[in-house]
């Protein structure tokens, strides 16, 4: 290369680099999100459009970003002196790990002014006030269930399953007809953490699995390994496909999609990723009720939105937030992504059928759990997370795995 | 006396960006294993305690062991394989050049292409692999390569020694081509056979370029990541971990930051070793 090609490279890069700065220079509002997946990445666009609409004056720069690389940055955007003005964030643990450190912004203010104490169901603000002081809004849920095949299910004369044994003869009967009744994808571990929440929650109830998921209670405790002794049945009576740890969740529904398998534990968000042909023929039930005795519970990982406390633009960050929690800040959600929300005066023609349903089940639903990964310590379900695999590949030995969770509780206890 | 200085002059730009991006941040990273920190607040000065728990560690040992069966396999295989074709090919065949360009062609790629598509040919059904198995009739042999714990360490292994042998090829290729011919021809006229040649001319002649592809190869893998990252993610249950994947899982997802930097300390301790033989070799090359 030579000097005069070398000074014009360098000439391009200053210029770009003031251009940059020069618009960042601009007021704007900075919202960062993690709605990475074609459809919610299209409902949050078209989301930020509307509020640009309805508010001429202000220029939103949304910035999208995939979630693993996303749980990354927000620590470094969190402690910077820039950082965006509002960003989406996880209910549960993760969001009050930034509630402890002081690094988001108190929007109680927000939360009397537009009345979401009214305006959302109150198993929200358990989530949300840290305090007495409301830190995060509660934007869209979805539920997770057992996904099935419609098409398959009627060919076999079989009916949504309530009961465990309702469900293992339902699991016979696609056996003998050849087909995998689970299709699952592990390769990156939480889908079978699914299982564990499910299992927990179905025969120890929320209550147990609350304490469990926040440390509390020894992971070699008995009841622990009751589910352990459950889920070692379906795995060794081959109830999963094969190989599910080579595949990612996504992968994994490639079983689903050819009828291989007829279901597939998974939050309503697989209805956004099969194609629209399959999404049409899928259908769920709730996990099926192991002991009548135990008030029923379901995992309802919530999305929403906090500011920073060093947010730029405190004012209008929290117009933004106001208008997420409202009626039409939310129907996007509801109406294209099937997503379940926050604010209970939406009308229920926005939802489609499934949704509706999802809405009943929830409605008749005791107790609500987050997910794995979100009500407990992130390191210790990352570490716990493991064990999980190691038990899929070799279920016999569930005592042993039960003590390498409890070592990484207690590795967590100490810390 | 100006002289003296000139050197230091042109040195120090050069000098000034490597003490910010490289000596600082390596003597900041050795202190920071001294520290609890998770990335966010201030990091706490605690002593050796990383290094104790980390002695204690099982991750850590699993770790270590996939280093070492990774750095055996790629001595073996890339290194011996590598020489093999390398002779072959400085050889007069037809179509040496497009054999070589071949063979060297996985170098261009970014390793997380090579990833990629060494997943692809893993997938238990549909895979390149499996297929190929399936239908030359050995369907016994088929499984998860990437998801069974007892597998995918070579098979990640795998992956990275396909484009590791390239490398090396044409390192000894170069090296060969600064043996001169003259030497072979007489021991060609002193009727040496095709394997005294070898033995007696070749591979002492071309001990400079060994000891370069030795240590590239054992500091290749025990800085391994990207294809445990891009295959596995240390995946299923650590069986396919290794000490640099470890680290970043630490310090990056687990925010141990602390934690990390001491695995990252005790990776470069053993790195030194080899750098320093490299370096000895090197500056041995220059002053013959």
């Amino acid at each position: 290369m030579n000097f005069k090609n070398l000074s014009l490279i360098v000439i391009t890069l200053l210029m770009v680099m003031v251009l940059s700065f020069s618009a960042a220079a601009q007021d704007t509002l900075v919202v960062n999100t993690y709605t990475s997946d074609p459809a919610p990445r299209k409902a949050m666009k078209e989301l930020v459009a509307q509020y640009e609409e309805m508010n001429p004056d202000v220029d939103v720069e949304l910035n999208i970003t995939a979630h693993e690389d996303f749980k990354q940055a927000i620590r470094v955007w969190l402690t910077s002196d820039n950082p965006p003005d509002v960003f989406s964030w996880f209910a549960g643990n993760r969001a009050g790990y930034f509630v402890d450190r002081g690094l988001v912004m108190d929007i109680t203010d927000v939360w009397e002014e537009e009345n979401f104490y009214e305006k959302f169901p109150k198993a929200f603000q358990s989530i949300s006030v840290y305090d007495g002081k409301a830190y995060f809004l509660p934007h869209n849920y979805y539920w997770w269930s057992v996904f099935y095949r419609e098409s398959i299910f009627e060919e076999y004369g079989l009916e949504e399953p309530q009961t465990w044994d309702e469900f293992l003869e339902v699991g016979e009967t696609l056996k003998e007809n050849g087909i995998t009744p689970f299709a699952i994808g592990t390769k990156f571990r939480w889908t079978a953490a699914a299982f564990f929440d499910y299992f927990d929650m179905r025969i120890n109830g929320a209550k147990f699995h609350k304490d469990l998921m926040a440390g509390k209670i020894p992971f070699t405790d008995d009841r622990v390994a009751d589910v352990f002794e459950k889920w070692k049945y379906l795995i060794e009576n081959d109830y999963f496909i094969e190989n599910a740890a080579a595949y990612s969740w996504q992968e994994a529904l490639q079983f689903l999609n050819s009828g291989d398998a007829a279901m597939y534990l998974m939050g309503q968000f697989i209805l956004d990723a099969t194609s629209e042909e399959v999404s049409k023929d899928l259908d769920f039930f709730r996990f099926p009720i192991i002991d009548k005795e135990v008030p029923v519970a379901e995992d309802l990982p919530t999305d929403g939105f906090m500011i920073p406390k060093k947010a730029p633009h405190p004012e209008l960050a929290k117009d933004f937030i106001a208008f997420l929690g409202s009626v039409e800040g939310q129907r996007l959600f509801a109406e294209d992504l099937g997503r379940l929300v926050t604010n209970k005066n939406m009308d229920a023609e926005v939802y489609d059928g499934l949704t509706l349903k999802g809405r009943e089940m929830i409605d008749n639903t005791d107790e609500l759990a987050q997910f794995y990964d979100r009500d407990m310590d992130p390191e210790l379900a990352d570490k716990t997370m493991d064990s999980l695999m190691a038990f899929w590949y070799a279920p016999e030995n569930y005592r042993n795995i039960m003590e390498e969770m409890e070592a990484h509780r207690q590795n967590f206890i100490n810390d | 006396m100006k002289r003296k200085y000139i050197p230091w002059a042109f040195l120090s730009i050069p000098l000034t960006f490597y003490s910010i991006w490289v000596i600082g941040p390596t003597i900041y990273t050795m202190y920071l294993s001294l520290t609890e920190w998770d990335g966010m607040t201030a990091p706490e000065f605690q002593g050796i305690d990383n290094y104790l728990k980390l002695f204690n560690d099982p991750i850590f040992y699993t770790s270590l062991v996939n280093n070492i069966k990774w750095l055996v396999i790629f001595m073996a295989i890339p290194v011996v394989v590598g020489l093999f074709l390398a002779i072959l090919l400085s050889k007069e065949i037809k179509w040496a050049r497009g054999y070589k360009a071949a063979i060297y062609s996985p170098m261009i790629l970014a390793p997380v292409v090579i990833g990629l598509i060494w997943s692809w040919i893993y997938q238990p059904q549909g895979g390149l692999l499996n297929n190929t198995l399936t239908y030359i009739g050995l369907e016994g042999l088929t499984r998860g390569w990437l998801s069974n714990p007892n597998t995918a360490l070579y098979a990640v292994i795998g992956a990275a020694v396909w484009r590791h042998t390239g490398y090396v090829m044409l390192l000894f290729l170069s090296g060969l081509t600064a043996i001169s011919p003259t030497v072979i021809e007489a021991s060609r006229i002193d009727g040496a056979s095709a394997w005294q040649r070898f033995r007696y001319i070749i591979l002492p002649l071309l001990k400079p370029t060994t000891v370069i592809v030795i240590v590239i190869t054992m500091i290749q893998s025990l800085r391994a990541f990207d294809f445990v990252s891009m295959m596995t993610r240390g995946g299923p249950f650590n069986s396919t971990n290794v000490l640099a994947h470890y680290m970043y899982t630490e310090a990056f997802k687990n925010y141990n930051m602390g934690y990390g930097a001491s695995i990252a300390v005790v990776l470069f301790a053993i790195m030194f070793i080899f750098i320093v033989m490299y370096l000895r070799q090197i500056r041995k090359g220059e002053l013959e």
